[in-house]
C-alpha cells in the first residue's frame, strides 16, 4: 500500500507540506516496508496549473492514500474519484505522519467515493473563481512576450524592406517552406506569437506554405527545449521526435495549402 | 528515485524574466528614437496597428481560457492516458495533447512517468505534437488567417501528428 505525503523536502525526516498543491515534494512511502521514493512536485515551481499537476502526479503514482496539511475541495474530489483516500490536518515530519496513520491516530480522513458537493452554489462559485484566477495567470504570462513580439514586428516593419525579407523568402514555395520550418523550429513559446508573426509575413507577401510551416514547427519542433526534452524523455526519443516533426511541419504545410486552395472553388 | 531538485522560482524573478524581452525591445525603441525619431514613430504606429488587430480576438481567448479551465484539467488527461490500446490510445493521446494547456516543459514530468510505466513512444510523440492544435487560441488564428484555413490546418495537423507519432515510435524503438 502506497502513501503519498506532501513534504517540504525529499526525505522521511522532511516536514509535512501544509498545502497539497504547492508542497515542494511528495514522499511516497510503502506502508508495510517503509521504503520510500520522493518526487519533486511539478506544481510547486510552475507558474500555471499548480495543484492540478500534483493531482496528476499522485494519481499517476497509483498511491492509495495522501497525507497532507490542507487539500482543496476540488483536488479532493479528483483524488477520491480516482480511488485515493485523503487525510488532512497532518503535521510533523513524514515518518511520524505515516507512523501515526498506521496506528490510526489521524482523524480527518476523506474516504474514497466522497463527492464534493459540486452542485451547490458556493462550490460553483469557487470553481468559477478558480478557473478565472488560473486564466488570468495564464493570460498575464502570455502578454509580455506577445507585447515584445508585436513591438519587434513594428520595428522590423519600419526598418526592414520587402527586398531584405525576400533575400530569405525568395518566393520559391519549396525553399520558403523549408526556411519557414527552420524559423519555427528555433523559436518556441506560446503559439499565439507565431500567428502574429505569420500574419505579418503574409502581408509582406511571404507564401502561405512558408507561414504554415512556421506555425506548425513553432510548437512541434523546439530546439530551445531539446535539452529539457532529452533529460525527461531520453536522447533518442527527443532527437527522433524533433527531426520527424520538422519534416511533418513541411508536409503539413504543403498539404494544408494545397487543400486550402483546392476547396476554394 | 527522482532526485531532481525542485526549481521554485520566486515570483519576482519570474516577473523579471517575463518582462525582460519586451523591455529589451523598448530599449531598442529608445535608442532608435534618438537616432532616427521618424522611424521609431513609424515602428510604434505599426505595433499599435497590430495590437488593435489582435485585441478583440485576445478577449475571446480569455473567455475560452476560463471555459477550458473550468471544465477541463490535467486530471482528465491522466484518464485519457489510462487506456492506451490501438486506435483508442491514438485518439485519446491526441485529444489529451489538444486540451493540455501551459508550456510543454510543465508536462515533461508526467510524460516521463507515463513512459516509465510503458506508455508507447508513439503516443508520447502524438501528445507533444498535438499541442500544435490550440482550441483557446482559435480566435486569434481565425482573425489572421480566416476560418477555412484554420479548419484545414487543424484537420491536416491532427492527421500529420498521428503519422509523425507513428514514425517517431518506430524510429525511436530501443
Amino acid at each position: 500500500m502506497k502513501i503519498a505525503v506532501s513534504a517540504e523536502g525529499p526525505y522521511l525526516e522532511s516536514e509535512v507540506g501544509q498545502r497539497f498543491g504547492t508542497s515542494k515534494y511528495f514522499v511516497i512511502v510503502d506502508k508495510e516496508t517503509m521504503s520510500f521514493e520522493s518526487m519533486p512536485n511539478p506544481g510547486a515551481s510552475s507558474a500555471s496549473g499548480s495543484g492540478v499537476q500534483a493531482i496528476v502526479l499522485v494519481i499517476g503514482k497509483k498511491v492509495d492514500t495522501v497525507l497532507t496539511g490542507y487539500c482543496s475541495p476540488t483536488a479532493m474530489g479528483h483524488l477520491t474519484k480516482n480511488g485515493i483516500k485523503i487525510v488532512t490536518g497532518v503535521d510533523g515530519n513524514v515518518y511520524e505522519a505515516v507512523a501515526k496513520y498506521k496506528k490510526s491516530e489521524l482523524k480527518n480522513i476523506t474516504e474514497v467515493g466522497h463527492k464534493p458537493d459540486s452542485w451547490t452554489g458556493e462550490n460553483n462559485r469557487t470553481a468559477l473563481a478558480g478557473a478565472f484566477k488560473s486564466s488570468v495567470r495564464q493570460f498575464v504570462n502570455l502578454l509580455p512576450t506577445l507585447a515584445g513580439v508585436v513591438l519587434l514586428i513594428g520595428l522590423l516593419n519600419a526598418l526592414m524592406s520587402k527586398e531584405l525579407l525576400s533575400l530569405v523568402f525568395s518566393g520559391d514555395a519549396v525553399f520558403d517552406t523549408i526556411w519557414g520550418a527552420c524559423f519555427g523550429s528555433i523559436f518556441a513559446g506560446n503559439p499565439v506569437n507565431s500567428y502574429v508573426i505569420g500574419g505579418e509575413l503574409l502581408e509582406y507577401g511571404v507564401s502561405l506554405f512558408a507561414v504554415t510551416a512556421v506555425i506548425v514547427a513553432w510548437v512541434t519542433v523546439g530546439l530551445v527545449q531539446i535539452p529539457a526534452e532529452i533529460s525527461a524523455l531520453g536522447r533518442k526519443f527527443a532527437v527522433v521526435r524533433n527531426i520527424v516533426s520538422f519534416f511533418m511541419a513541411i508536409a503539413v504545410a504543403g498539404v494544408t495549402v494545397l487543400v486550402f486552395n483546392f476547396i476554394r472553388w | 528515485m527522482n532526485k531532481k531538485k525542485s526549481k521554485k522560482i520566486p515570483w519576482k524573478k519570474r516577473a523579471i524574466r517575463l518582462i525582460l524581452f519586451p523591455v529589451l525591445i523598448l530599449m531598442v525603441y529608445g535608442f532608435l528614437f534618438t537616432v532616427m525619431p521618424e522611424k521609431a514613430i513609424a515602428a510604434f504606429k505599426s505595433s499599435g496597428r497590430i495590437f488593435l488587430n489582435i485585441i478583440i480576438p485576445l478577449g475571446f481567448v480569455f473567455i475560452l481560457l476560463v471555459v477550458f479551465n473550468l471544465f477541463l484539467n490535467p486530471a482528465h488527461i491522466v484518464k485519457f492516458f489510462g487506456k492506451k490500446s490501438g486506435i483508442k490510445g491514438i485518439m485519446l493521446s491526441s485529444a489529451a495533447g489538444i486540451i493540455s494547456m501551459g508550456p510543454v516543459y510543465a508536462w515533461y514530468p508526467l510524460l516521463r512517468e507515463l513512459r516509465e510505466k510503458g506508455a508507447a513512444n508513439s503516443l508520447m510523440a502524438i501528445f507533444i505534437n498535438s499541442r500544435a492544435v490550440k482550441p483557446f487560441l482559435l480566435p486569434v488564428m481565425i482573425s489572421y488567417f480566416g476560418l477555412r484555413y484554420v479548419i484545414v490546418l487543424t484537420v491536416v495537423t491532427m492527421t500529420g501528428t498521428i503519422v509523425a507519432g507513428y514514425i517517431t515510435g518506430v524510429l525511436s524503438r530501443d
